[in-house]
């Protein structure tokens, strides 16, 4: 219904002005370019033509790009200015862009200078880890007042290690003493794993004390470089730490400084961007000696826009209609009530384009089901006042926007639905009435409270679930009478409908329409035959056909397991209905004095917050489930591919066309 | 007396027993819980889509409670003054409370395993998010079926 027609294109020019072509088309943003590496095995083709595009210059981008979102996340790091909640491209005009991009070499060399700053912070970063972690090691050995570097003197050699801490020191010194009396061992320190030591013993003793160390699995630590005692090191090493720690904020200040030149950045980064694309599209084109060779898809509205375009740079260019069965890309187009539902149709997929956009029957129905499974005033006011601020106050695009649009009218829905049910944050209001003001005032609801007759909500609920799955089962005899086939759509479509319609009947007929029992009885016999006569045509000799048919009645049971998933209209309401009278019970279980206020309020903030997070997204998914699984099974098949046509896909500035 | 054939004892067991849906729920949102901490120690920016997978097995211990909340409410607990009930009426609400308690408690733990492999998906494809959101709620469909079927049972059952 609403996918955009498309046409396809193909272009031929001379070389010299290809570049201006290319930048004009992503001007105007309405042609994909599509590969054409099928001709380069084309025996007509092969010899005449190559690829187009250098494989060097997008890399020379990319890594360009890369390295200025590394300079563009360090600036954010030092960027104190408070962040918008959402990204927003700022607008600017295409002058302005162009005359801060003539300074490029000037941005360039800035962009440099920080890439210079950074890494020599991640210099000292790792100098300060590594001088860090030798004082850790030396810290044990703060007791030590023998200089670190003296490991003998001219009689006696010292000795220092550590040993695990299950180790006897006492067993450790007889033993040794059974050798020489002549040592000295010092217990410098202790921690949960180990004692660090000190032995002191004579030069040519040193191998037996060695020895017996050893069997106490002793290791000995020797300090590389080290002069003077471990308190003195440890003091160096303190000194050198707040040295590193005064020069990286002095680089932190540089790069900080450098954060007015940010906007500078993101330009370029955009440009770059820009760059990389138009070099990447050239892939997709072919070229001869003198000239180039492009095709594509352009929506049939935007012809005259890209004719004059190729008028103006003398182009041949032929544009014809696709053939039958032939897949074009997907553009949906939607009016401004149901675009904001395309983001539900985009999360399943696209539709293929010998399909149709589901997007504008669905939206009513998701609409109505949201509302009904959170059915609250409250939420849903205060959902639509959120999302309409957000979308008053940014300028957000694509997804984002379409979803916040999507919440806003759901609110809507959902605040209507509540005042159908009565349900204001649940039964809140008449609580805190009736707890501090004494009043049995009551908000009744405009139509019935589903705690009470949820009987009726259900059987309500099927209703709804039956004429959603109708109406998709619609939609699929639609597509079979344009597709040229409207025998089936009335043998797999209209029989069904009055299948199931008469079994309704047949069952619960009497308590809506006395007398129509009888009528239902004889509609489902007679459409249950119907089915079963059609249902085999396909396959061969008369048994085959009529078990195929018979056969094809079991598919009641899938119509029914559909219909039974509505009954979730019914149980999400109710979860979010009773989850709101249990926080008033609780709420006002505090009296009525200020305390109880006190503990009405906050039970009321808290849980009706955490009612709200859990039940839209409950609502949110349910939602979009009956719709993906219920009703797009009916008729619906995806695949289709997304319309993506040269244009500038920047990050950080939207450039707007001046007007003249 | 014997307590089983005591109405009032039933009748909270009931809803003791529609509560520990939340068994299944804590476990589920434990399992998504750990995969989504692996994902995100990749990708900090994904906190957000994966705390909405995680928090989907979650549902099935608010519906026990939901019934619980019903059942007690019912019986007057929470008003002060509790209905004698008889033997008959206490074991109605007690049957009543178990396919919520039962479905539920299973149903979460497999939803739980659904969203975790949910955020493995998204992990790869961010944009799927809805894909993974629509299998975890396969799954909760038969715990809000449990649930309706427990509260249209306790919601028909006389005092």
């Amino acid at each position: 219904m609403a996918i955009v027609k498309m046409n396809k294109i193909s272009i031929i020019g001379l070389d010299g002005v290809k570049s201006s072509l290319i930048k004009e088309l992503m001007d105007l943003g309405v042609m994909e370019i599509t590969s054409l590496d099928y001709r380069l095995h084309d025996k007509d083709w092969i010899g005449y033509t190559e690829r187009d595009g250098n494989e060097n210059d997008i890399l020379k981008y990319d890594s360009k790009l890369s390295k200025l979102n590394l300079v563009l996340e360090s600036l954010d790091k030092y960027d104190k200015t408070k962040k918008p909640m959402f990204a927003v491209r700022k607008s600017i005009s295409k002058n302005e862009f162009e005359s801060v991009l003539q300074n490029e070499h000037v941005i360039n060399n800035k962009v440099e200078d920080i890439l210079r700053l950074n890494s020599s912070l991640s210099d000292l970063s790792s100098q300060e880890n590594k001088i860090e972690l030798n004082k850790i090691s030396l810290k044990p050995w703060v007791d030590y007042k023998i200089p670190l570097n003296l490991n003998e003197t001219k009689f006696t050699s010292i000795l220092t290690g550590v040993i695990p801490n299950m180790v006897n020191i006492s067993k450790l010194q007889e033993d040794i003493e059974n050798k020489t009396n002549k040592y000295f061992i010092d217990v410098i320190g202790s921690d949960s794993d180990q004692y660090y030591l000190s032995i002191i013993c004579l030069k040519n003793e040193k191998d037996d004390v060695y020895e017996i160390l050893k069997q106490y699995s002793f290791n000995a630590v020797i300090f590389k470089e080290l002069q003077g005692t471990a308190s003195e090191n440890i003091l160096n090493f303190e000194n050198e730490l707040s040295e590193i720690a005064e020069k990286k904020s002095k680089i932190e200040e540089e790069i900080s400084a450098c954060i007015n030149h940010k906007s500078e950045i993101q330009y370029l980064y955009d440009y770059t961007i820009m760059e990389r694309d138009k070099s990447k599209i050239l892939r997709n084109i072919l070229k001869t000696s003198k000239t180039f060779y492009i095709n594509g898809w352009i929506p049939e509205k935007c012809k005259t826009n890209v004719e004059n375009v190729l008028k103006v740079n003398e182009c041949w260019y032929e544009i014809v209609e696709p053939e039958q069965d032939e897949q074009y890309p997907i553009l949906l187009n939607n009016n401004s009530y149901t675009q904001p539902f395309e983001s539900i149709t985009e999360l399943y997929s696209l539709p293929s384009s010998s399909n149709i956009d589901p997007t504008a029957i669905m939206a009513p129905f998701y609409f109505m089901f949201f509302g009904l499974m959170l059915a609250d005033v409250g939420y849903g006011l205060i959902m639509s006042l959120a999302c309409f601020l957000v979308l008053r106050k940014f300028k957000i695009e694509g997804t984002m926007q379409k979803m916040t649009k999507m919440f806003f009218w759901c609110g809507l829905s959902t605040a209507f639905w509540g005042a159908m049910f009565g349900s204001w944050f649940g039964d809140a209001i008449p609580a805190a009435a009736n707890l501090f003001f004494n009043s049995d005032f009551t908000i009744k609801p405009l139509w019935l409270n589903p705690m009470t007759e949820p009987m009726t909500v259900l059987i309500f609920s099927f209703i709804f679930g039956i004429v959603h799955l109708f109406v998709g089962m619609g939609i699929s005899a639609y597509m079979l009478v344009r597709d040229g086939k409207p025998l089936a759509a009335i043998t797999d479509i209209g029989f069904w409908y009055g299948f199931i319609i008469g079994i309704a009947l047949w069952l619960f007929g009497n308590s809506i329409l006395p007398g129509s029992t009888p009528i239902g009885k004889w509609m489902t016999i007679i459409f249950a035959l119907g089915l079963v006569l059609t249902q085999g045509r396909e396959k061969k000799g008369i048994i085959n056909k009529l078990v195929s048919g018979v056969l094809s009645l079991y598919n009641i049971t899938s119509y029914l397991s559909d219909i039974l998933s509505y009954s979730r209209l019914l149980a999400l309401g109710l979860a979010s209905g009773v989850v709101s009278s249990v926080l008033s019970i609780l709420g006002t279980m505090g009296g009525d004095g200020i305390f109880g206020a006190i503990l009405f309020t906050i039970v009321m903030i808290v849980g009706h917050t955490f009612n709200f997070a859990i039940n839209a997204l409950g609502s949110f998914v349910h939602a979009a489930r009956l719709q993906y699984v219920e009703f797009f099974g009916k008729f619906y098949e995806g695949g289709g591919e997304y319309f993506n046509p040269l244009m500038k896909k920047t990050k950080y500035i939207k450039i707007i066309r001046e007007e003249n | 007396m014997n307590i089983l054939t005591d109405g009032n004892f039933l009748a909270i067991m009931g809803a003791s027993v529609a509560t520990l849906a939340g068994i299944g729920s804590a476990i589920g949102v434990g399992i998504a819980g750990q995969a989504a901490s692996g994902v995100v120690a990749e990708d900090p920016k994904k906190f957000g889509s994966t705390l909405i997978l995680q928090a989907l097995p979650g549902t099935q211990g608010i519906y026990g409670l939901l019934v619980a909340f019903i059942i007690l409410n019912k019986i007057g607990l929470l008003g002060g003054a509790m209905a004698t009930l008889t033997a008959a009426q206490g074991g109605f609400i007690f049957a009543a409370s178990l396919p919520v308690g039962i479905v539920g408690l299973i149903s979460a733990i497999h939803q739980g395993k659904v969203a975790a492999s949910g955020i493995m998906l998204i992990s790869k494809r961010p944009e799927e998010i809805a894909k993974a959101m629509v299998y975890a709620a396969m799954v909760e469909t038969y715990a809000v079926l449990a649930l309706l079927a427990s509260f249209l049972m306790v919601n028909g059952i006389t005092i």
